[in-house]
């Protein structure tokens, strides 16, 4: 991957990216609080798959982002009422995440929002403070099963603040890959944010090549705010795995982390206590039939501590797990070699996003 | 014009005419006609097919923007390479929790690229 080349005139600014092939276009550009990479075949399809994704992005961002005023999510918590009527896709996006938290035995829930925001995650993660303050205690997690959704309806104990980022961002990608495919009828798309993938189409021979990178040092160690880069042959080769459908995530305790008082912390809270998850996994990657599930998985997995292999390998899901020493464990079929083919099962293991049978666009 | 050719009292046939070698004239012409008739419909017919032939062709195989570079024969799994898809030897995107890429530079040195948003 070399850097951005030029810029492509659409709405939003996205960077052409060189891969050192033309058969294939991608493009980068910021979004959802991270960035978003797509790309897709044949290249002359770039344009439109673009601008499908940026119709997806922004739709997602103003439905769901927690650090926007006006965001309809946003909104929801500051009315001060419990009774609410969604937008469609605010209601799919808070489906899912109840999906989740059932599927996961409620290890990944939605309802940690407050207690991301009592651990100083209130903001924009480049805003908040990377020291200072006091450790914070244990919070009070309400529970998914404290929220009812019926359709578009939503009812929310007043003072609850739902957090998305464990389904959101895989939710995204999954919408913003379906929407791609539908204008690239006889190529294939792969979109990521974040990390986050999901592919549609088809796919290049072999599979969609990642990199699913191993981080070991805090990202807080370094200059905050912004991009940088560190040339460090030493840091975790990570590995190249190759994707053909459905989608792949990674959850990392270390990429996202501050400090409050002596204490490290991490955005992966442990519903149990409210606190950041202190298992011994710093990395997991998954790979499942669509992204919104992989990312529950791969969250649940940080959560879940020593009993996330088991889980995962009883749910058939390929995982990479990378413990705090490094040691890496995989499971599910996870190829061991490099440039191997991560096979995501077909067959959805999360539960429908609704209740009554509904079945949701995500849903593939 | 066929009348130009029809006969008429009076008129007497020069010798030979019955052994003559080429058909009489409103035949020949008739006959002419018809002959051009069947071609051009036969032409037509045939360019219509080889547009239509062509117009599909290329609905469905467009020709790529440029040349593909990627001379991989072989991919992963052993399995056969779609000479009309791409083969992607280097990572398009990188998994690795929040926004983390990483390049490769010259003598494999990794480069990885933060987003502490």
């Amino acid at each position: 991957m070399a850097t951005a080349t030029r810029v492509l005139p659409a709405a939003h600014e996205w960077a052409v990216i060189d891969i050192g092939t033309a058969t294939v276009g991608v493009a980068e550009r910021d979004a959802l609080g991270t960035s978003a990479r797509v790309a897709a075949w044949p290249p002359y399809y770039l344009a439109r798959v673009l601008a499908a994704v940026d119709a997806e992005l922004a739709r997602l961002d103003k439905e769901a982002s927690r650090f926007r005023n006006d965001s309809e999510i946003s909104a929801v918590h500051g009315s001060g009422v419990e009774s609410h009527l969604l937008s469609e896709g605010l209601a799919e996006a808070i489906a899912v995440a109840l999906a989740a938290a059932e599927w996961t035995g409620g290890l990944v829930d939605p309802t940690v929002g407050g207690a991301l925001e009592a651990l100083g995650y209130d903001r924009d993660f480049a805003a908040i403070p990377k020291g200072g303050g006091v450790p914070p205690g244990p919070s009070h997690v309400p529970g998914w099963r404290s929220v009812r959704l019926d359709g578009r309806r939503l009812r929310l104990a007043a003072g609850s603040r739902l957090d998305l980022g464990a389904t959101a961002k895989g939710l995204g990608a999954d919408r913003a890959a379906s929407a791609a495919a539908e204008v690239s009828s006889d190529g294939g798309v792969l979109v990521s944010l974040g990390g986050d993938i999901a592919v549609a189409g088809e796919a290049p021979n072999g599979g969609w090549p990642l990199l699913i990178a191993d981080e070991q040092e805090p990202a807080s160690r370094a200059p905050a705010g912004g991009h940088h880069a560190v040339r460090d042959a030493r840091r975790g080769a990570g590995q190249m795995v190759r994707l053909a459908a459905g989608g792949l995530a990674t959850s990392s305790i270390v990429c996202r982390q501050w400090r409050r008082g002596d204490r490290m912390l991490h955005h992966i809270v442990d519903p149990r206590t409210g606190l950041p998850a202190a298992g011994p996994w710093r990395t997991v990657s998954v790979a499942a039939a669509n992204c919104a599930e992989a990312n529950a998985a791969s969250t649940a997995a940080i959560v879940a501590g020593d009993q996330a292999a088991a889980w995962l390998a009883g749910q058939g899901l390929p995982a990479r797990l990378v413990a705090r020493d490094g040691t890496v464990q995989l499971v599910g079929g996870w190829p061991a070699t490099d440039g191997g083919l991560v096979e995501a099962p077909a067959a959805r293991r999360m539960p429908p996003g609704l209740r009554g049978g509904r079945h949701m666009r995500w849903a593939r | 014009m066929d009348q130009d050719y029809e006969e008429r009292p009076g008129w007497v046939r020069l010798p030979g005419y019955e052994e003559a070698p080429y058909p009489r004239g409103a035949s020949v012409r008739a006959d002419g006609a018809r002959r051009m008739r069947r071609a051009s419909n036969w032409t037509a017919a045939a360019l219509i097919a080889g547009v239509a032939a062509a117009t599909g062709y290329f609905a469905h195989h467009q020709p790529p923007a440029t040349a593909a570079t990627s001379t991989v024969t072989s991919v992963p799994g052993g399995t056969a390479v779609n000479p009309q898809k791409p083969t992607l030897n280097g990572p398009v995107a990188t998994s690795g929790g929040s926004g983390v890429t990483v390049t490769t530079g010259p003598g494999g040195v990794k480069t990885y690229h933060y987003r502490d948003n």
